[in-house]
């Protein structure tokens, strides 16, 4: 059980300590050039972290979980990406595949996340501890896409992974169209999607990471 | 089919059917026939026909899905209850559908999971998406549902308790065991794929404890305990979750593990020899306390120390050992004070029936001069100032009275500045003092001792000592005492000062009386008359000596106009301030001061003392003194007293 109050600032510290480790560059002075075991830990803690704080932002908002759950119409805008619903398909797809989904994810919310920032300061709708949450997912969630790129240009330059991530420019389009949907959903219903995908995101890059090392705490 | 006895009889009439209502559900009727003929008697009953009223026949109520549950995070399992199913057999369906689809599905396994029950394989299992299940029941009568169960398999994870739980004990550096627990993941979780990442939490209390101590220890497979009290049997028990949101497993079974006590021969050993050592301690140094308690206070809070006159011992004082008294005063140094301030004081014992007073008065100050007055006499109050005996001859100037002397009973007084103590004292005698009748302060207090007895004078003088003692018997012929009033006759103990000094003051005064001639007789004289007429005294001056043949003291009266003086003083101005004996009980030998020769004054401050007249004992020739054996008498220190038989005169 996570303190979650206590654990925000903590957390913006350690993104950014994350950042600065991801742009760390080999040959500095001071600085170790990480592994990608490394930096998978670290890209996986953080998509914790963001789970965790979507999850507080989600429990507040909606206090019964299950019968809200079945609110009709409630759809994502993500909701019409391929994404695998299950370990086996996650498990089969290939890697690149993989890493671009949840490229194609985090890309997906980084828009929207702005909007709903401005939405709610403007609404006041949730509670103000829950406001600096929000603000704080936008900036955490940029963190990660980050993080993410890093690691996936490691693998690219260690042959883990192939060089085939073309997709990128595609996925920036249809992240545009997905983001005017974005802008139609409600507030309960942002909080809901959002906390999904960032499940989606962690539960991808530990599939990922163990099986690109299966050893490593695996 | 209870049995029911209810008869009831209905007359049909002329018909062959009847209807009847108000049955009871579930009941079993009989029924039976009978006819009867017009006014003719009843037939037979016919044989009975029974039929069973069924039971109510419903819909069934809506059935409860009770919860859904995924252990691994890749199959879940519904679970329902069903109600009253109408009296019908009832038949349960469940039926879902997922988000965003329009599709129902029914369940595609009601076995694995057991009765009223809905397991979802891993096919059929997809996460990240909102599950909508609901549960139909059907009999004959209708069917109802229940209300729609929305789930996302994702949150309902409740994996199984860990397995494999291994407790052991192993010992540290310094030999005190801790617990290692290790344990694995329940084998249904796919820990390694990352797919399902758990967090384990662990808690144990002591077998008789009531609380639980819990403690979270995160996604790691073993742990290691240390505060375990040895001796103690503690249960132990895990649990674990999803590291998202999930729920708790159940508890682990308990397991149990007994910590060893620490216990070595050794130890023990020593502390009951520490008990020993400890104990044997305490005895001897409550022993030593009990022995020596009194030594030890005393060594703790030593006793205060009373006043003390260097040299003087009180207990010689009260032994009436006088000797070691004065030699102890005398021969130790007693630090002389100050010419002003020590007052010698000379005592003259004198009985006199007649009145007659020797006042010796010496106002010179001379150190280590001390007043000794031992008396015999039991009266304490003897030699006060304040007793009605004492006689103090004191003028009536209020001067200080350097050299006064206090008879009282001065055992070891000591010597304060001389004038004040000695004021106070002749202060306060003043009222029994004789009129003072000479400026010169009074020097001499005579105190008063019983009659027959005689007074004991321990004194010490470097200087020659003198000493008196005077029988009660030799009173006529005594010198002369200082009384008070004119007729007192009695004795008064004239308490010699001793003198580390030469200086010697004896003077004489006869005050009421006539001129008093001190008859100073060389020593070839012999068998002079009295030397002093015993006569009432202010003080005692030597006044003039007559070196003739007959020198005589001179009473001086300086003052008092009405005495007659003799003042036969040839030239020199030799002042005899030394009383040096006693001849024939009532001669009073003087010696002459040589210091003091060309001054009559004595070398005290005017303002304090009478000039008195000082003799040194340097003048012994020229001293009129006793003869020899006196002399060795006089010149005794530490004597008590002198024999007056030892100055059986022979001035010579």
């Amino acid at each position: 059980p996570r303190p979650d109050a206590a654990a925000f600032s903590a957390e913006a510290v350690a993104a950014l300590a994350l950042l600065w480790l991801l742009v760390c560059a080999p040959g500095d002075a001071g600085c170790h050039p990480l592994t990608v075991a490394d930096l998978f830990d670290r890209v996986i803690r953080h998509s914790g972290r963001i789970h965790s704080l979507s999850t507080a932002l989600y429990e507040k908002h909606f206090p019964s979980r299950d019968n809200e759950l079945g609110r009709p119409a409630r759809k994502c805008h993500t909701s019409g990406m391929l994404t695998p619903n299950g370990k086996e398909y996650a498990q089969k797809i290939p890697r690149e595949e993989l890493t671009q989904v949840i490229l194609k994810l985090l890309q997906a919310w980084k828009e929207p996340l702005s909007h709903f920032n401005q939405h709610i300061e403007h609404h006041q709708e949730l509670p103000d501890d829950s406001l600096s949450k929000a603000k704080q997912i936008s900036n955490m969630v940029h963190e990660l896409k980050t993080g993410v790129e890093k690691v996936t240009e490691k693998m690219q330059s260690m042959g883990i992974i192939s060089n085939s991530l073309n997709g990128m420019a595609s996925s920036e389009g249809t992240g545009l169209s997905i983001s005017n949907e974005a802008n139609m959903m409600s507030d309960s219903d942002f909080i809901h999607c959002f906390r999904r995908d960032s499940n989606k995101v962690q539960s991808y890059l530990k599939i990922l990471k163990c099986r690109i090392m299966p050893e490593n705490s695996c | 089919m209870g049995v029911h006895f209810l008869l009831q009889t209905v007359s049909v009439g002329m018909q062959t059917h009847y209807e009847v209502s108000s049955l009871k559900a579930g009941v079993k009727y009989i029924v039976q026939v009978r006819c009867m003929l017009d006014l003719g008697e009843w037939s037979e009953w016919s044989s009975e026909r029974s039929i069973q009223i069924p039971k109510e026949q419903l819909p069934p109520e809506k059935p409860i899905i009770i919860k859904c549950r995924s252990p691994e995070k890749e199959t879940f399992t519904c679970w329902w209850k069903p109600a009253s199913d109408g009296g019908l057999l009832t038949k349960h369906t469940l039926l879902y559908s997922k988000e965003g689809e329009e599709k129902v599905y029914e369940c595609p396994d009601y076995k694995t999971a057991g009765p009223n029950s809905c397991y979802f394989n891993k096919k059929h299992t997809s996460f990240w998406t909102i599950y909508n299940i609901t549960v139909r029941a059907t009999n004959e009568m209708g069917s109802n549902v229940s209300d729609p169960h929305y789930v996302d398999v994702t949150y309902i994870v409740q994996p199984d308790p860990p397995v494999n739980i291994t407790l052991e004990l192993k010992k540290s550096i310094k030999r005190k065991p801790y617990l290692v627990l290790t344990w694995s993941p329940p084998p249904l979780a796919d820990v390694r794929s990352g797919w399902l990442t758990l967090e384990y939490e662990l808690r144990l209390k002591p077998e008789e404890g009531e609380e639980w101590e819990t403690i979270f220890v995160g996604q790691q497979t073993q742990c290691k305990m240390f505060s375990l009290n040895p001796g103690k049997r503690y249960i132990v028990q895990i649990h674990c979750k999803p590291d998202h949101h999930g729920l708790w497993s159940e508890w682990s079974p308990e397991m149990y593990i007994e910590i060893p006590t620490d216990f070595r021969v050794k130890d023990m050993v020593v502390w009951i020899i520490v008990g020993v050592l400890s104990s044997l301690i305490c005895l001897i140094m409550s022993w030593i306390m009990i022995m020596k308690g009194y030594r030890m206070m005393a060594f703790i809070l030593p006793p205060v120390p009373g006043p003390k006159i260097k040299g003087i011992d009180t207990h010689l004082l009260e032994t009436g050992k006088s000797e070691e008294l004065l030699s102890a005063l005398g021969c130790h140094g007693f630090p002389p004070t100050s010419d002003c301030e020590e007052l010698l004081i000379e005592y003259l014992e004198v009985e006199d029936s007649e009145d007659q007073q020797l006042m010796p008065s010496h106002d010179t100050p001379s150190k280590n001069t001390k007043i000794m007055l031992k008396e015999t006499d039991s009266d304490s109050g003897r030699g006060s100032c304040d007793s009605p005996s004492l006689l103090p001859v004191k003028c009536r100037e209020s001067r200080s009275l350097p050299s006064a002397l206090q008879t009282q009973d001065v055992r070891a007084k000591e010597k304060k500045g001389g004038k004040g103590s000695w004021d106070t004292r002749c202060m306060a005698s003043e009222q029994k003092t004789l009129p003072c009748e000479s400026i010169k302060t009074c020097t001499w207090l005579a105190a008063q001792l019983p009659s027959n007895q005689a007074a004991m004078f321990a004194y010490h003088s470097t200087v020659e000592a003198f000493k008196i003692t005077l029988n009660t018997t030799n009173v006529n012929n005594s010198p002369v005492l200082v009384g008070n009033e004119e007729n007192r006759q009695s004795l008064y103990p004239i308490a010699e000062t001793v003198y580390d000094d030469v200086e010697k003051v004896s003077e004489m005064e006869y005050s009421k009386t006539d001129q008093t001639t001190v008859q100073v007789r060389q020593n070839e004289h012999s068998n002079k008359s009295p030397f002093l007429n015993p006569k009432l005294m202010d003080y005692v001056e030597v006044h003039k000596v007559r070196q003739d043949e007959e020198p005589t003291l001179l009473l001086k009266h300086k003052e008092n106009s009405g005495k007659t003086k003799k003042c036969t003083v040839p030239g020199t101005s030799k002042e005899y301030t030394k009383v040096s004996t006693v001849v024939d009980h009532h001669i009073l030998v003087l010696l002459p001061d040589q210091r003091s020769q060309n001054t009559p004054v004595s070398q005290e401050p005017v303002a304090e003392t009478s000039q008195n007249p000082q003799q040194s004992q340097a003048e012994k020739n020229t001293s009129y003194s006793a003869t020899a054996p006196s002399d060795s008498r006089r010149d005794t220190s530490g004597s008590d007293y002198m024999d007056p038989s030892s100055f059986m005169p022979s001035f010579k």
